[in-house]
């Protein structure tokens, strides 16, 4: 019998059933575990330099635009003009020549540059005011006010020396520079500015929480066939963990500094009250994915089936590396030792997701919970206490209160944890 | 179960089935749909809802085997090819029920994979011969003719093998 030879093999295909190999699936989800986890720290890490490029364009105009082209004989002549007396006059470097003051426009910087420059000079235009206010600075820094000081009997007098000599604009920068000794840490810390990271290990225990009680998020929502909110009813509370990694501050300025780093921080909840049975009903109504091997499940009731039941609890473990991305801003204390208000967010990237059993029988991991996101985020607010106990090292101490948010599928924020930690460490400073 | 867990459960199978027409063996099937799903959970979002999620799949995952043939050089058309051999319909004279699938299978991986992959993409995967020549960048033509050189040969492997059996 004749038969096209397409038609033999599109009727003969249809044949054509196969079972996929059991290996490629967890092949597969291993891979997209590691781009998820490459994808996470390249956004935390691009997040990061992005945010240190800002921070550090940001200074870089002020400063090196200050030390090119702000000359102090431009200071000297703005001052004197306003009676500025106390700045001596400084010799003029050559490049001051681009930059010359134009009395004829009440007082104002009059720009003479080639073109090759005028942009850059531009830009000091355009930050002029807070060049006035960083000009004066660094010519107390560098000139006069470290020999001003060793004459003044004290800060103090220093203080009102200067406030005689403000201009009319800026005195109230001016007063705020100098207020509570601030100018005196100012120089300090451009003096030691070279040394402006700190790597700090973290080492310190947490303790789990949650806003909302007896919320174990281990009932399942979506169970039809059981109560709504399984194991709801079960007393769930928190255990002390402990926290592991390592920070790394940048001093921004001498008030405020910024913060990452990599920590792996555990959760823990336990909740107990439950029964252990060896009845495995059809559907699950838990969000406990059992591991293979598992031949038991935990109810909120004693017996189920008329199988036997055993009292236990279970204990639920999330391990998460957390990048955190911290403001610090330093309320008292001077720059030896001094207490910083702590602000800011965490990545977190779930790496451990446990449940162990614990009855008379058995104490055993027992599967994972099923509802937690890969990814979350946490808010971060502490107080921490730094100690520079020499020139290469600083004590850190924290008290960090973190609020974990979008951690769990089907559960409100509500539900999603909250720790109290502590932690503290030796750090070096570079 | 993970939403994409339950992609996989769902699609494996088809798919395996896919790769296993385009590859020299089980093993390389194995890696084609490995890479298959990884490129549909990457470009999902690229996924319009025009037509079936199947096969929208079925297409990834063709053209992540045609890059390996591709990245193995085995894919050389000729231009020169163009029309030697004129479309025409082929014809066996065998009993449908006394051949085999695994016969017809085996046949096809002798081809050579130029004549393979065309004969695959037109007859089993129903492409048509401008959506042939866009995917492996060759001409209408080229494909016609690579597509008539395969069906002469597997005519006659399949002649030869009635021939025996008779």
């Amino acid at each position: 019998m004749k038969i096209n030879i397409d038609k033999l093999f599109q009727n003969k295909i249809k044949e054509f059933k196969v079972t996929t190999p059991y290996g490629v699936w967890p092949a597969v989800e291993t891979k997209l575990k590691r781009r998820r986890m490459l994808r996470f720290f390249g956004v935390s890490f691009v997040s990061l330099m992005g945010f240190m490029f800002l921070f550090f364009q940001a200074e870089k105009i002020v400063t090196t635009d200050l030390q090119k082209n702000t000359t102090t004989k431009q200071l000297v002549k703005e001052d004197s003009a306003n009676k500025f007396s106390i700045v001596p006059k400084v010799k003029t470097p050559e490049k001051v020549s681009s930059f010359v003051s134009d009395k004829s426009k009440e007082g104002q910087l009059k720009l003479i540059s080639s073109p090759k420059n005028s942009s850059k000079l531009s830009s000091n235009f355009i930050i002029k005011e807070s060049i006035r206010e960083e000009s004066f600075q660094k010519v107390i820094t560098n000139t006069v006010v470290e020999k001003q000081l060793k004459k003044f009997d004290s800060p103090v007098n220093n203080l009102d020396s200067l406030k005689k000599i403000k201009k009319k604009d800026l005195k109230k920068k001016r007063k705020e520079l100098v207020k509570k000794n601030d100018a005196i840490d100012s120089i300090k810390f451009e003096k030691g500015k070279r040394k402006r990271w700190n790597i700090i290990p973290v080492l310190g225990v947490s303790n789990s929480g949650r806003f909302s009680k007896n919320t174990t998020t281990l009932g399942s929502q979506r169970a039809v066939t059981y109560p709504e909110k399984y194991f709801d009813d079960n007393q769930s509370s928190g255990l002390i963990s402990n926290i592991l990694g390592f920070n790394i501050v940048f001093r921004a300025t001498n008030r405020i500094s910024i913060q990452t780093g990599i920590i792996s921080k555990e959760l823990r909840f336990i909740t107990e009250g439950l029964f252990l049975t060896e009845f495995i009903p059809d559907v699950n109504p838990t969000n406990i994915v059992y591991n293979p091997g598992v031949e038991v499940r935990f109810t909120n009731t004693p017996e189920i089936g008329g199988a036997y039941s055993e009292s236990t609890s279970l204990t639920q473990t999330i391990v998460y590396m957390e990048m955190p991305f911290e403001l610090k801003y330093r309320m008292f204390g001077n720059l030896k030792f001094n207490t910083n208000f702590i602000g800011g967010f965490s990545f977190l990237y779930l790496n451990k997701n446990e449940i162990r059993a614990k009855s008379n029988l058995l104490s055993r991991s027992i599967g994972k919970a099923d509802n937690i996101l890969t990814t979350s985020l946490s808010v971060n607010l502490g107080l921490d206490i730094e100690y520079h106990l020499s020139k290469r090292f600083v004590f850190n101490s924290a008290f960090m209160f973190k609020k974990h948010y979008n951690t769990y599928l089907n559960y409100g924020n509500e539900a999603a944890p909250y720790t109290i930690g502590m932690h503290a460490g030796i750090g070096y400073k570079f | 179960m993970s939403a994409q867990a339950k992609i996989y459960s769902l699609f494996a199978d088809k798919l395996f089935r896919v790769c296993l027409k385009y590859s020299k063996n089980y093993q390389d099937a194995e890696d084609t749909l490995q890479d298959s799903f990884l490129m549909i959970f990457k470009d999902i979002k690229k996924f319009k809802h025009k037509g079936s999620f199947e096969g929208w799949s079925k297409r990834v995952t063709v053209n992540v085997a045609l890059q390996k043939f591709r990245d193995k050089s085995v894919l050389q058309f000729d231009a020169m090819e163009d029309s030697k051999f004129p479309e025409e319909d082929v014809f066996v004279d065998v009993d449908e029920k006394n051949i085999s699938l695994d016969f017809l299978l085996s046949i096809i991986k002798e081809l050579p994979p130029k004549y393979q992959v065309v004969f695959n993409l037109y007859v089993l995967d129903r492409y048509s011969h401008q959506e042939i020549s866009e995917l492996l960048k060759i001409s209408t033509g080229t494909s016609k003719s690579n597509l008539s050189r395969a069906r002469k040969i597997l005519q006659e492997k399949i002649n030869n093998s009635t021939k025996k059996s008779s």
